[in-house]
């Protein structure tokens, strides 16, 4: 039986090795929110919010309420800004130009359910504005992409949640857009079409799209990426990789579980140093809160080295996206 | 998530039988019914209407005593004294407590109960089938035929409310007239039904009439709610039932003079006949001609509840509980 | 004994459903995972007595599936995964005519709502209208509904679907305190992996009408004692070269310093710290990698996968 990871990785291997989110920038980002608020009647949707977005996949994460999707619909130029602007390779995004270089895939599930989704995706191939042939040709490669090719030709309003949201993907991705908006595009897939959408996003991203993903399944999320912003009470609280976030939160230092034989030894040690801030010991394990992690595990692998030490379990608790969320966006 | 100290608590309790789950489902549409403004306009219509019976009845009386009141003049018509006295009369005598007053009562009530029916469909049933609530009924153990009895016992107290009880008010008016009640003991048995003051028959003519009325329209308003949920198709579907069968079926019989049955197609016809065999009207006496007999209104009537039932049971199976 | 199932199967026409299925689960919180298609809602409308199987015979909590349909539904609340509300009700009143329907009486209906609603945190919302619900607060209240007659069991579909991280967190945690401190059976039917994990001890695959396994996870997933999951910083090609030449081989790696590696016999972990020192870099992170839900789903669904059957 093939290992999935083995056969995954092989053609991988065979190219560059850091495959997905390339870190050259190229100069112009993809898309450019300058100062942008809006609100809703005296409802504030976003206030100020400033993002510049090259090729890669984003997060976009915050709780119900935060603005997620008014930034999405102001990218995807269904809403005008009140304050600012926002740019989608150099255009407006308002106008008519900036929309062949976007796709968006909302959250929204309505179609015209008699029609079948090949037919659909052939009539927004037609909006996009090619002529017959060509339309027909492009709504083929793109159910192709997202393997619907196979079961097109049936009526939307049999399709499960999963299939509805590949067609929507599907007229995203029509006319080979530079920007893509996704706004939960995972929810209501089952595991193997979600491993299956992961690498059509990577792909994609490898292929110098960019990618504003938001979504809730934080899991999913940082199986694509760490690159994230995190948006609460209408304002973008953080942007950047996970780590770099994690770092500015200087006043919560890191929790560190290191499992190891000689915990005692290690916690001896440990103590002596001044990045330990305090330090729990349990029976084979030690957990750690540290400053200033990259001197910590520096001088932790040093440690290791001299004292002969065998560690069977090294994580850092609270750095997963869920955990940087919970620490910025709660109330201290 | 909640105050540590405020703990899940068991429930331990004895638990009803399906059957006595019909009310509530009723009661709650009733409820979400009661709370829309245009109801109780509506039914102050109606209200209107039980109250013209009531007073009419004393008011053409006083006006058949005062022969000075028949001078009228109405636009360019001047009716003689004799033709004013002769409408006073004749308006008295449907309005007497007989069985007259009370399938004229039902008849023009009816109007205004389709008309009501019309614009409380939507809320009554097809709110369920529009915002998908029927998963939440038919996953409780209730099978859907409480469900379906549940909506139509809705709709029937809407229409016994609207034309039954305020009928009851009149028969009551009218047998409590002649103050013999409290002497004599058989009074209710005693007297007949052509006129007041009425009796036994006449009462069971009366609730007949408006179980007749409230088990059809309840029947036809759940399906046909049920199959359109919205409330202007409903309106559409609901008026052109009544209003539109019932020209066709006057079309058909006295324009073109086909055979008679054809007015069965007209519902609210084939109502009120069966309703006036409750009241024992004399099948000769109904205007306008030709009329079919009892029995085959009541037979079409049977027809119609018996297809909507089928349509309801199929329309209730198809939804899916679990998605 | 929760739930036993001697081959059941279904029919839709010509199209088979479920094939055979047979389980025995203890009462418990257990998961139901399969690919969509598989025959999870089916398996669930047969369970709570909505459908009759079109052959073979089975007992939930005591009860027969072909007979005791209201009983089940007694016995089992459900939490739909579709918005199933009553529009024009306010909250404690919709909450209040589920335990009517229930068979509850008036009045304990009523109160038994307000328990449960103050239980699941929805305070003054209640007395709004259901159409003003937010995401989070409609699966709490379609929880609420599933729970007002303190039912054995529940069953859940995917209950914390568009909610946000922390309702999310909130419902998980409630799921697994009526499991554990009030006894109650659950079965959770869910895509999301990591609800599972949290929530269930045991877990069943299905597949095509097919159960592939079940029993408790920690069981089913298999212990590899010679695979890693490392995290270098800025891991570069020379640092995985060395690895390789020292015979570790290199699965997986995203690009962003996860590495998953399969080691030779007789490695010490030291040695990842030695190479990392080598190179100047850190070593963040080092695990056993087990297999997690995932890939089990994976290798399960992979192995028995009869057609190229593609689910959505």
């Amino acid at each position: 039986m093939p290992d999935l990871l083995e056969s995954a990785d092989a053609s991988r291997r065979s190219g560059a090795l850091t495959a997905s989110p390339p870190i050259p920038r190229p100069a112009s980002p993809i898309l450019l929110c300058e100062h942008v608020s809006k609100w809703y009647g005296p409802v504030i949707g976003i206030n100020q919010v400033s993002l510049e977005l090259r090729p890669g996949i984003t997060g976009l994460v915050g709780h119900n309420g935060s603005g997620k999707t008014t930034l999405l619909r102001l990218a995807a130029g269904q809403l005008r800004p009140d304050l600012g602007r926002v740019q989608i390779a150099g255009q407006d995004a308002w106008s008519p130009e900036a929309k062949r270089h976007l796709g968006y895939c909302p959250e929204l599930d309505r179609f015209y359910e008699e029609m079948s989704g090949r037919r659909f995706v052939e009539s927004m191939a037609q909006l996009c504005g090619y002529a017959r042939r060509e339309a027909l040709r492009r709504a083929a490669v793109a159910l192709e992409r997202v393997g619907m090719i196979d079961r097109a030709h049936r009526p939307l309003a049999g399709y499960s949640k999963g299939m509805r949201q590949r067609i929507k993907l599907a007229q995203a991705l029509l006319h080979d857009p530079a920007l893509l908006l996704l706004d939960e595009p995972l929810s209501g897939i089952d595991p193997i079409g979600r491993r299956e959408s992961v690498e059509l996003f990577l792909e994609l991203a490898r292929q110098g799209k960019c990618l504003l993903i938001s979504s809730h399944e934080l899991e999913e999320l940082e199986k694509l990426t760490d690159h994230v912003a995190i948006m609460a009470a209408g304002r973008v609280a953080a942007v950047g990789t996970l780590g770099q976030i994690r770092e500015l939160l200087d006043d919560q230092p890191l929790s560190i579980c290191i499992r190891c034989e000689q915990a005692l030894t290690l916690a001896t040690r440990l103590l002596e140093w001044d990045e330990v801030v305090g330090l729990d010991r349990y029976d084979h394990a030690v957990v750690v809160r540290a400053r200033n992690p990259r001197r910590f595990f520096q001088r932790l692998g040093q440690l290791v080295i001299e004292e002969d030490l065998d560690i069977r379990h090294l994580e850092t608790l609270d750095e997963s996206t869920q955990d940087v969320l919970g620490y910025l966006l709660t109330k201290r | 998530m909640t105050a540590p100290l405020l703990h899940y608590r068991a429930w331990q309790g004895e638990f009803r039988r399906p059957i006595c789950s019909v009310w509530p489902i009723a009661r709650v549409a009733l409820c979400v019914l009661l709370r829309r403004k245009l109801f109780w306009v509506l039914y102050s219509f109606a209200m209107l209407l039980f109250l013209m019976f009531f007073f009419g009845y004393y008011l053409f009386a006083w006006a058949e005593s005062r022969p000075e009141l028949a001078k009228i003049q109405i636009g360019k018509a001047n009716p003689s004294q004799q033709q004013v006295q002769e409408f006073f009369r004749k308006t008295r005598g449907i309005l007497n407590g007989g069985q007259d007053t009370f399938s004229v009562f039902f008849s023009y009530q009816g109007a205004m109960v389709i008309v009501t029916l019309a614009l409380a469909g939507s809320t009554l049933v097809g709110g369920d089938f529009a915002s998908r609530g029927l998963p939440f009924y038919l996953a409780k153990p209730i099978s859907r035929w409480h469900y379906i009895g549940g909506k139509c016992l809705a709709v029937a107290v809407v229409v016994m409310l609207m034309t039954t009880v305020p009928a009851l008010g009149l028969y009551g008016q009218h047998a409590f007239d002649d103050w013999e009640y409290a002497v004599n003991p058989d009074y209710f048995l005693d007297y007949g039904l052509s006129r007041s003051p009425a009796g036994l028959p006449l009462l069971l003519g009366v609730l007949g009439h408006g179980c007749i009325f409230a088990v059809v329209l309840s029947l036809l308003l759940v399906a046909t709610a049920s199959w359109m949920r919205r409330t202007i198709p409903l309106i559409m579907v609901w008026m052109s039932l009544f209003f539109f069968l019932r020209l066709v079926a006057r079309l058909l019989v006295e324009g073109l003079k086909y055979d008679v049955r054809w007015r069965l197609l007209d519902l609210w016809n084939d109502m009120c006949l069966v309703g006036q065999w409750c009241l024992s009207i004399d099948h000769e006496g109904i205007r306008p001609l030709p009329q079919p007999e009892y029995w085959e209104a009541g037979v079409a009537l049977a027809g119609v509840c018996i297809a909507c039932l089928i349509y309801l049971s199929r329309r209730t199976r198809a939804v899916e509980v679990v998605r | 004994m929760f739930i036993q199932l001697d081959h059941i199967s279904h029919w839709y026409g010509k199209h088979q459903a479920l094939r055979d299925v047979s389980l025995e689960l203890e009462s418990g919180r257990i998961g139901l995972l399969g690919p969509n298609g598989a025959g999870k809602s089916t398996l669930m409308k047969i369970l709570l007595g909505l459908l009759p199987p079109s052959s073979g015979t089975g007992q939930v909590l005591g009860r027969d599936l072909l007979h005791a349909g209201i009983e089940l539904r007694r016995l089992i609340g459900y939490m739909p995964e579709a918005d199933a509300l009553v529009s024009g009700l306010r909250g404690a009143d919709y909450v209040a005519l589920a335990g009517e329907l229930y068979g509850m009486p008036r009045k304990q209906a009523l109160r038994r709502a307000h328990e449960v609603l103050t239980y699941l945190d929805l305070g003054e919302a209640r007395y709004r209208r259901l159409e003003e619900y937010s995401t989070g607060m409609k699966q709490r209240l379609k929880l609420a509904q599933a729970l007002v007659h303190d039912p054995p069991a529940l069953l859940l579909d995917e209950p914390t679907s568009g909610m946000d991280p922390a309702g999310r967190e909130a419902m998980l945690d409630l799921l697994v305190r009526l499991g554990q401190d009030h006894g109650k059976a659950m079965l959770l039917s869910t895509h999301l992996l990591g609800d599972i994990e949290r929530v269930c001890d045991a877990v069943v695959i299905l597949h095509e009408g097919r159960v592939l396994c079940h029993g408790p996870v920690h069981e089913l997933c298999r212990r590899r004692q010679n695979r890693y999951r490392l995290l270098v910083q800025e891991a570069n090609e020379a640092f995985l070269d060395e690895l390789r030449l020292e015979g570790v081989q290199v699965l997986n790696d995203n690009g962003r310093g996860e590495l998953r590696v399969a080691v030779p016999p007789g490695w010490t972990t030291r040695a990842f710290f030695v190479l990392a020192d080598h190179h100047s870099l850190v070593v963040r992170g080092l695990q056993v990698d087990d297999e997690d839900l995932e890939e089990l789903f994976h290798r399960m669904v992979t192995e028995n996968g009869t057609s190229a059957n593609r689910p959505a």
